[in-house]
C-alpha cells in the first residue's frame, strides 16, 4: 500500500497574495520566487509528516496542466481560456499549428528538486491533444517523450481528465499515443474527476502503462477488473469537496479493493488538490497518511 | 432605435473594474506610497472627477476611513464610464469585496474554506454552505443608494446569482460526509442536493435582495451567472433558481453569462421568460481582424440561438476580450455589431458591452477599451443609418 499526491496543489494563502502582487506591479519575480521555495518546503513537509511514499512538487508554478509544455514546445499555442471541465478553474485550451516538438525539456523551476524518491506529473497525450486536431500519438513522440527522457522520477503521472467524458472512446488513440512513451521511468496514466466505469469494461485496464489511477467518487469498485495485475492509483480524496476524508472509511475501501484482488495500490487524490484550499490540502493529505496507515494495518 | 427613428445602441457595463492602488492599500491597512496618491490626483483630472482634490488631501492623511475611500473610488469609476461614453454604468464593484465573497459575507449559513485559482494568478474565495441559508441583511442598499445619488448617466446594479453562488460553494449541509466512495453518491443525489441549496438562495438571499433595491428604485437589475454553466445537466436548476428569484417583481430583470460553451444553455434558458437581456461574453472566442462574415467572426456564431428564443430577449453583445490588454479598434467594434445586427435582423435586440467585468485590466487599458467600444458602436450606427437612409430615397 502506498499513498502519494500528484498534479497541481494550492497555493497558499502568502503564495496567493505575492502572485497577486506580481501581477499589480507591487512586488518582484524574486519575492514571489521565494514564496514559492516557503510553499514548497511546506508541501514537503505535509508529505512527510503523512508518510507519503513518493514526494510531488505540487507544480505551483504551473498556471494550468497544460500550460508550460505548451509554452516549451514549437507549434503548441495557449488559446482560448477554458472552463476546466465542471469546475470554476480555467484554463488556456492548447492550439496546434503544424507538427509540435519540445523545444527544450522543462527546467527546475517546473519541476523542481525534491529531498528524496519522487514522482512528476504530465499531461496525457490525450488530454495534451484534446481540441487541437493533432494525432495524440504525434504529440506524445514530439512533445512528451523528451520531456519524460529528461526526469528524472520513479513514476510520471500522465494526468487525463478529459478521457472519462470523451464521447467517441478515446481508449484506441491513447494506447497508440503511450506506445511511444515506454521505456523510460514507470507510467502511470491518472484518469482524474470522473467514472472509469465504462473506460474499464473498454480495456482501460490493458492500456501500456505501469498504473492506471482512476476517480472513486465517481467510480464504482466493482467496475475494477478482478485481479488487476498493474497498480492502481486509487482516487480516495475528493479534490473538488471541502469535506475532509475519514482514514478508516478509506482504509476500508482499500480493503474491498483488495478482496478483488487487486495488490497493488496507490491511495491519491481523485484530481488536482488546487480545487480546494492549501488548508483544506493539507488536512486531506494527512488524512490519506493516516488512510494508508489503517489499511496496511 | 433614438426619437428620430435613427438606430441607436445602448451601451452599458457589465461588472468589475479595478480597484486603484489608493484603495486596495487603504482597505488593507498599508501606507499609500506617492504614486499612489499621483494616481488619484492624475484620474481625477482626466476624468473631471467632482471634488478630487478633496481625495487628494484624504490620501495624504495618515488615518483614512476604508469606506469612504471606497465611495470616492466609486466616484471615480462612475466617472470612467461617463467619460468613456458608456449610457448605463455602475460602480464596478468599488465597495464590495468581490462578487462572491461580499455576498458570502452577508448571509447566514457559510464558512470560509479558503482561496482557489480561477485562472493563472487570479482567485477567488470560495465558503462551504454548512446550515440553511438566509441573507443577513439587504447586502447592496448602501451602495446603491450612494451611486443614485453620485451617477450622472443611467445606473443598472448587477447582484450575484443563486445558481452561481451555489455552484462557487462547497456544500457540507446537503452531502454526506461520507459513504460517497467507490460512487456511493450518485449523480442525482448531487443533483438533488445542488437544487435544494441553489433554489434556497433564491428564495432567502437573493429575492430579498431584489426586492429591496426595488423599493430603492432600481429599474435594472443583472443577475450575474458566470457559474451557469457549470454543470452541464444542472442547467434547469439555474433557469429555475432565476424564475424564484424574479418571479412577479417588476423590474428589467437581465442576466451576464461567460467563458462558456454557450451552446449549452440552449433549449434550457427557453423557458426563462422573465430575462429581458442576456449580456455574453463573445469577443474572448472570436478573431480580431476586420470582417462582417460569419467566418470572419467566428466567436459570434451561436448569437443566432439567442435570436432564436421565443421571448425575443436583447442580447447584450460583448464585444471587448477583457481578459487581454489589446485594445479593439473602433472598427473592430463596428464589425463584430455589424455581424450581429445581421444574424439579429432587429437592431433593437443589440446592446453593446464588455465580455465581463474588466477588473483584470488596469483603468488605462479599460479605459481605452470602453471607449473604443462606444466610437466602434457610433462607427455601426453611422453604418446602418447610412444603409437604411440609401434604401429609403
Amino acid at each position: 500500500m502506498q499513498a502519494f499526491a500528484p498534479g497541481i496543489y494550492p497555493r497558499s494563502e502568502d503564495l496567493v497574495q505575492a502572485t497577486r502582487d506580481l501581477d499589480r506591479g507591487r512586488t518582484s519575480q524574486e519575492a514571489v520566487d521565494e514564496q514559492v521555495e516557503r510553499d514548497l518546503g511546506e508541501l514537503v513537509s505535509v508529505q512527510q509528516a503523512a508518510g507519503l511514499d513518493l514526494l510531488a512538487d505540487g507544480m505551483l508554478r504551473w498556471q494550468d496542466v497544460f500550460r508550460p509544455i505548451v509554452e516549451a514546445a514549437d507549434g503548441l499555442e495557449k488559446g482560448a481560456l477554458t472552463r476546466f471541465l465542471d469546475t470554476n478553474t480555467f484554463y488556456r485550451a492548447p492550439s496546434a499549428d503544424g507538427s509540435p516538438k519540445l523545444s527544450q525539456p522543462l527546467n527546475g523551476g517546473y519541476i523542481a528538486p525534491l529531498p528524496g524518491p519522487r514522482l512528476v506529473t504530465l499531461p496525457s497525450p490525450f488530454a495534451l491533444a484534446h481540441g487541437t486536431g493533432i494525432d495524440p500519438a504525434a504529440l506524445a513522440e514530439g512533445v512528451l517523450k523528451p520531456q519524460i527522457e529528461s526526469v528524472d522520477a520513479e513514476l510520471v503521472v500522465l494526468e487525463e481528465p478529459f478521457l472519462a467524458r470523451a464521447e467517441n472512446g478515446g481508449l484506441d488513440e491513447l494506447g497508440a499515443a503511450l506506445e511511444k512513451l515506454g521505456g523510460g521511468p514507470k507510467l502511470a496514466l491518472w484518469v482524474t474527476f470522473g467514472s472509469a466505469d465504462t473506460l474499464f469494461e473498454q480495456g482501460l485496464a490493458d492500456l501500456p502503462v505501469d498504473a492506471i489511477g482512476v476517480d472513486f467518487y465517481a467510480t464504482k469498485a466493482s467496475s475494477v477488473p478482478e485481479g488487476l495485475g498493474k497498480t492502481l492509483l486509487a482516487g480516495v480524496l475528493d479534490a473538488r469537496s471541502s469535506i475532509p476524508e475519514e482514514p478508516s472509511e478509506i482504509a476500508a475501501f482499500a480493503g474491498e479493493l483488495r478482496e478483488r484482488g487487486v495488490e497493488k495500490i496507490a491511495l491519491v487524490p481523485n484530481g488536482d488538490l488546487q480545487y480546494v484550499s492549501a488548508a483544506v490540502a493539507s488536512e486531506k493529505l494527512a488524512r490519506l497518511g493516516k488512510a494508508k496507515t489503517e489499511a496496511a494495518a | 432605435m433614438s426619437s428620430n427613428g435613427e438606430i441607436r445602441f445602448l451601451t452599458h457595463e457589465v461588472g468589475s473594474l479595478a480597484k486603484p492602488p489608493w484603495l486596495v492599500k487603504t482597505s488593507a491597512g498599508k501606507p499609500l506610497e506617492e504614486g499612489d496618491v499621483e494616481h488619484a490626483q492624475i484620474w481625477g483630472e482626466k476624468l473631471e472627477v467632482d471634488g478630487h482634490e478633496g481625495l487628494v488631501e484624504l490620501l495624504r492623511q495618515d488615518e483614512r476611513d476604508p469606506d469612504e475611500i471606497a465611495r470616492w473610488s466609486s466616484r471615480y469609476c462612475l466617472r470612467l464610464q461617463e467619460s468613456a461614453g458608456v449610457d448605463v454604468i455602475w460602480d464596478g464593484e468599488q465597495q464590495r469585496s468581490e462578487m462572491y465573497a461580499w455576498a458570502i459575507a452577508h448571509s447566514n449559513g457559510f464558512e470560509p474554506r479558503g482561496t482557489i485559482r480561477s485562472f493563472d494568478n487570479k482567485y477567488y474565495s470560495k465558503s462551504a454552505a454548512v446550515g440553511p441559508v438566509s441573507m443577513r441583511e439587504p447586502y447592496h442598499n448602501d451602495e446603491f443608494s450612494f451611486l443614485q445619488s453620485a451617477a450622472k448617466h443611467e445606473l443598472k446594479i448587477p447582484i450575484t446569482g443563486a445558481y452561481t453562488l451555489a455552484v462557487w460553494s462547497y456544500d457540507e449541509h446537503h452531502l454526506p460526509r461520507t459513504g460517497r466512495l467507490g460512487g456511493g453518491l450518485s449523480r442525482q443525489d448531487e443533483v438533488d442536493a445542488r437544487r435544494e441549496l441553489t433554489l434556497d438562495i433564491a428564495r432567502n438571499i437573493i429575492r430579498p435582495n431584489l426586492e429591496a433595491l426595488i423599493a430603492l428604485g432600481a429599474t435594472w437589475i443583472q443577475i450575474d451567472e458566470p457559474g451557469a454553466s457549470t454543470e452541464e445537466d444542472e442547467l434547469d436548476i439555474f433557469v429555475d433558481s432565476f424564475n424564484v428569484s424574479v418571479e412577479g417583481l417588476d423590474c428589467f430583470f437581465s442576466t451576464h453569462l461567460c467563458f462558456s460553451d454557450y451552446n449549452l444553455f440552449f433549449p434550457a434558458i427557453e423557458g426563462m421568460g422573465g430575462c429581458r437581456q442576456y449580456c455574453v461574453g463573445f469577443a474572448n472566442y472570436d478573431a480580431t481582424e476586420l470582417g462582417t462574415s460569419g467566418a470572419e467572426r467566428p466567436g459570434y456564431e451561436v448569437i443566432s440561438k439567442w435570436r432564436d428564443l421565443p421571448y425575443d430577449p436583447i442580447l447584450g453583445l460583448g464585444v471587448l476580450d477583457i481578459h487581454t490588454d489589446f485594445i479593439e479598434s473602433p472598427e473592430l467594434v463596428r464589425d463584430r455589431i455589424l455581424y450581429a445586427v445581421d444574424v439579429f435582423g432587429d437592431p433593437a435586440r443589440i446592446h453593446v458591452c464588455p465580455d465581463c467585468g474588466l477588473r483584470t485590466r488596469s483603468w488605462d487599458v479599460a479605459y481605452e477599451k470602453l471607449r473604443n467600444m462606444v466610437e466602434g458602436t457610433r462607427l455601426a450606427e453611422e453604418s446602418l443609418n447610412r444603409a437604411h437612409a440609401g434604401a429609403t430615397k
